[in-house]
């Protein structure tokens, strides 16, 4: 046990983590590639965004200079702010971590965020400068600020190059060096931990593992520490470029085990994994278990979908078990689901994932926050869905989450930075100068106020500098309603939202503009109406159409024309019916739009 | 150019011996271009087919090249409808759109027409043209009635993509509350001149419909000559390839697409296109005994629903489009098609 080490790679994101991973894994000879494909990040959607989503694990054979063979499972990690967790919850599995820092762009939010979950984790963590070989590097500036933003010595901080592979070399010596092996011991009961899951259709759920102490293999009886439920391993293995079968896993091990798991229910990251003959091994503890913290609707288009956009989504989560749904009906978009994400960026990525490789169809609402709502009855309630929002005079105080985050920008960008965060009811706290060139911002908001658009409009306003990461601090009494949206003088559920009062009307009147622009012109007369209570405080009216004819129909024209109607009613099978009126898909997310325009 | 076009469509009509006619149209661009090849298209036609039972044939000419000459030629040729690309008798209207022709032309056209012996005349009318009013209108439709025009189509101007108007919008064009008063004036007007709204573009005197097109409503087979001409024959709709040159070399094989719909598509389709017809309608009979009723239950039900909501009548004999839909008819049209 002594040979292995555990480790992952943690970085702002951009910093080269992908890359550097790419290019331990040549110099180890696990694969031989001569492009800049990016080996770990396996899905369409992280080579198309450039971002690793998912934390995926390798085991490399390697041999030290001195000539002693190790194996270093190396956990390649997510570095975009959503998803801390799936950052935790590789960190848990390993004993050392390397953090990555760019060092033309120093240090940013997300490596400090990084950097105190690995501190917190008890992790040993080594200081990689990567990108040493461009003529901007400055190779001081960041030990400086390693040592003053995250705090810990940075004078034998490695210099590496992850794209002409300088440095590599030394950094895997350093590794074994600097990176304890495994406590923990062979003869002791089983315990592992169980740090993500993976599906497949002839195996059934395959846990992910990192074995703590004790030795599992093909014929041993498990039992999982949460549910009690009890399993014969079928199959263990480590983590090759594919999942590669071995003999058994011993303690210090991270690899997999195929258990004839059916039920996703039964497979729970951060559960513990022990020898139903020794029943009282005490679970692992400490692992960050983070909070979705963005809901949305999911909704089949068609509806009689539901049933599979409900496996689909079994399935996902298995895959991503910070993701939670439930059954939720909708009075406009019949039977769907609430989903909760981690992020802005996690709900996109899940939406585009379940539309592209789950195939399924589906309409997302407008994302919202977890409100706290105490009634008048003296009852707290905790609300994921504006529609459930209970009436004004039941409401006696609402409180909305708040999040204290940082924000590193350079200098000149401050005033545009600050005008954006005070438009989205941010209040600064502190102001730092990691060095000469940057300034680090920490503000409260609401956290309703930044899952929309803001890290984007971050991005846009400092061209692409500014990094942000923030934590949820918790709650805050607000000023809060809830607006319905009429239409032809129905509420339609999944429109409605919850606002500062203060902001209401120009959202209320935006938004309202923006659905007269996306409901098409039908038969009647439809008025489109926002309202508190049953006060409407925005109207207007999206007038009939006159004229919707085929004029000229002969001898030439019949197929043409057929085909024309026939894509008409195409369109109109992809439209959700509500009361009368025929309201197309993208109405149901215009809401962000809205937000967009009106800071 | 012309002479070997004639003996493309002659060629091509070859396909097709033994295939008996009740109406004939020469039409699609300005048939009127054709001349003294009229007589000589026609004379072939005559010797490969019977049309000695002919009941209609039309020739489409615009007024400025309608002649006296072209005129007689037509009617000697066998000829016995005239279609006139008439718009409008404003000139500034015709102005606007490009039109080469004046309304004295159009005037004179038609009443050359009548001179030459056509019993059957009729005009095309646009509305929605930039700068027409309901006055100019009024105007253009009181000309036809005092020419005893005995039809008139109707259509609104349409700017299509990628046209010469399309580029440059002018600021007057009536806008679709407009252009829905101009034709429900026109509707009016031509009513009350027992000018009766037989087809939702097309008015005519009682016993002067357009029989030829009226077949075309009704889902009737049909041959057509020509690059891009279409057909519908023995349950088959095709259409030849959209290109002259191709065309005159080998005129017999320019068939691009070609479909054979399904019963149940092809009686929507057919419902579809009766509906067109204000007056006749689709008469319930007549579709089941053509398609059968069990194989058009579904489409019957959503008929039926239709005309629960009033957007479809149904007297129980025939289904008919009302009036004051057709301008809306498309929806309803779509509501009777499949999934």
């Amino acid at each position: 046990m002594s040979n292995i080490r555990n480790f992952c790679i943690v970085a702002h994101i951009d910093h080269g983590k992908s890359t550097l991973a790419d290019r331990i894994l040549e110099i180890t000879d696990v694969v031989h590639t001569t492009g800049n494909e990016q080996i770990l990040d396996g899905m369409d959607l992280e080579r198309e965004r450039g971002i690793t989503i998912k934390a995926s694990p390798v085991r490399i054979p390697y041999r030290s200079k001195e000539g002693k063979d190790y194996i270093l499972n190396l956990i390649d990690t997510p570095g975009h702010v959503d998803f801390n967790y799936e950052v935790s919850r590789s960190l848990k599995a390993c004993e050392g971590a390397l953090l990555l820092v760019d060092a033309t762009q120093g240090v940013e939010a997300q490596t400090i965020a990084n950097a105190y979950l690995a501190i917190d984790g008890d992790l040993e963590l080594i200081p990689v400068i990567n990108k040493i070989d461009l003529p901007n590097a400055r190779i001081d500036d960041c030990k400086l600020q390693i040592e003053d933003m995250i705090g810990i010595p940075a004078d034998d901080a490695l210099l590496v190059s992850a794209k002409d592979g300088s440095g590599v070399s030394e950094l895997l010596e350093a590794t074994i060096k600097r990176i304890p092996p495994p406590k923990g011991f062979d003869d002791e009961p089983l315990s592992c931990l169980i740090f993500d899951s993976q599906y497949d259709s002839y195996r059934g759920v395959i846990p992910h593992i990192r074995v703590f102490s004790g030795t599992i293999k093909p014929g041993d009886k498990i039992l999982f520490k949460s549910n009690q439920k009890i399993f014969q391993v079928e199959e263990v293995g480590y983590f090759g470029l594919r999942l590669t079968r071995c003999e058994k896993l011993a303690a210090g091990d991270v690899g997999y085990l195929a258990a004839i798991i059916r039920d996703v229910q039964d497979v729970n990251v951060g559960d513990t994994i022990i020898s139903p003959n020794f029943p009282d091994t005490i679970a692992i503890s400490g692992f960050r278990r983070s909070q979705p913290m963005v809901f949305c609707g999911i909704y089949p288009v068609n509806t009689n979908d539901y049933e599979k956009l409900k496996f689909a989504l079994e399935k996902f989560v298995l895959g991503d078990s910070s993701i939670v749904f439930e059954k939720e009906n909708s009075a406009a978009l019949g039977h769907g689901f609430r989903a909760g994400f981690l992020g802005m960026l996690h709900m996109d990525i899940t939406l585009e994932r379940l539309k592209r490789e789950y195939e399924q169809e589906i309409i997302a609402t407008m994302p919202t926050v977890i409100y706290k709502v105490l009634t008048t009855a003296g009852k707290e309630m905790i609300i994921d869905n504006p529609s459930k929002f209970p009436t004004i005079n039941e409401i006696d105080s609402i409180e909305e989450p708040i999040v204290k985050a940082r924000v590193i920008t350079p200098n000149d960008s401050v005033g545009p930075v600050m005008e954006l965060s005070m438009a989205k009811r941010g209040k600064m706290l502190a102001m730092e100068y990691p060095d000469e060139r940057r300034t680090s911002i920490s503000f409260e908001f609401p956290l309703a106020e930044i899952i929309t658009d803001y890290y984007d409009r971050l991005k846009s306003v400092t061209r692409g500098y500014a990094s942000m990461d923030y934590d949820l601090v918790g709650y805050k009494n607000a000023d809060l309603v809830k607006v319905d949206i009429l239409v032809n003088g129905d509420p339609v559920d999944a429109l409605s939202f919850i606002s500062e009062r203060q902001s209401t009307v120009p959202k209320s009147k935006s938004l309202v503009h923006k659905l007269l622009k996306l409901i098409p012109r039908q038969q009647f007369k439809i008025p489109l109406q926002a309202a508190i209570g049953g006060k409407i405080i925005a109207r207007e009216d999206i007038t009939p159409y006159r004229k919707d004819v085929l004029a000229k129909c002969y001898g030439g024209d019949i197929t043409r024309k057929r085909k024309l109607l026939e894509k008409q009613k195409e369109g109109k099978k992809r439209m959700k019916i509500v009361g009368s009126v025929e309201i197309p898909q993208e109405a149901f997310l215009s809401l962000l739009k809205v937000e967009e325009e009106l800071d | 150019m012309i002479p070997n076009y004639i003996d493309s469509l002659l060629k091509e009509a070859r396909k097709y011996l033994g295939v008996k006619f009740d109406t004939i149209y020469l039409g699609g661009g300005t048939a009127s271009l054709l001349n003294n090849n009229v007589p000589r298209l026609m004379n072939c036609l005559k010797i490969n087919f019977d049309l000695a039972s002919i009941l209609e044939a039309t020739i489409e000419a615009n007024p400025d090249s309608i002649t006296v000459n072209f005129l007689n030629m037509a009617i000697s040729s066998g000829f016995n409808r005239i279609s006139i690309g008439v718009q409008s008798f404003n000139d500034y209207e015709l102005e606007n759109v490009g039109r080469i022709h004046s309304s004295t032309q159009a005037i004179n056209a038609i009443k050359h027409a009548k001179k030459a012996g056509f019993k059957k005349i009729s005009a095309d009318l646009i509305l929605g043209l930039p700068g027409q009013t309901i006055e100019s209108l009024k105007r253009s439709i009181e000309v036809l009635i005092c020419l005893d025009v005995n039809h008139i189509s109707t259509y609104c101007l349409s700017i299509e993509e990628g046209t010469l108007l399309s580029k440059n919008i002018p600021t007057n064009l009536p806008t679709e509350e407009d252009q829905v008063k101009l034709y429900e004036y026109a509707q009016e007007m031509m009513y009350n001149n027992n000018l009766i709204q037989y087809e939702i573009s097309n008015f005519a005197k009682p016993g002067y419909e357009c029989l030829h097109n009226i077949n075309y409503w009704h889902g009737g087979e049909y041959i057509g000559l020509g690059p891009a001409a279409a057909s519908h024959l023995n349950g088959k709709r095709f259409k030849n390839k959209d290109d002259l040159f191709a065309y005159l070399t080998d005129p017999t094989g320019q068939i691009d697409e070609d479909e054979q719909l399904d019963l149940k598509r092809k009686a929507a389709e057919e419902i579809i296109l009766r509906l067109r017809l204000l007056k006749e309608g689709a008469n319930i009979k007549m579709l089941e005994e053509r398609f059968g009723y069990r194989n058009i239950k579904e489409i019957f039900t959503r008929i039926d629903k239709l005309v629960s909501i009033n957007s479809l009548t149904f007297d129980g004999v025939s289904y008919r489009l009302p009036k004051n839909k057709v301008l809306v008819s498309n929806p309803i049209l779509t509501d009777i098609l499949g999934d």
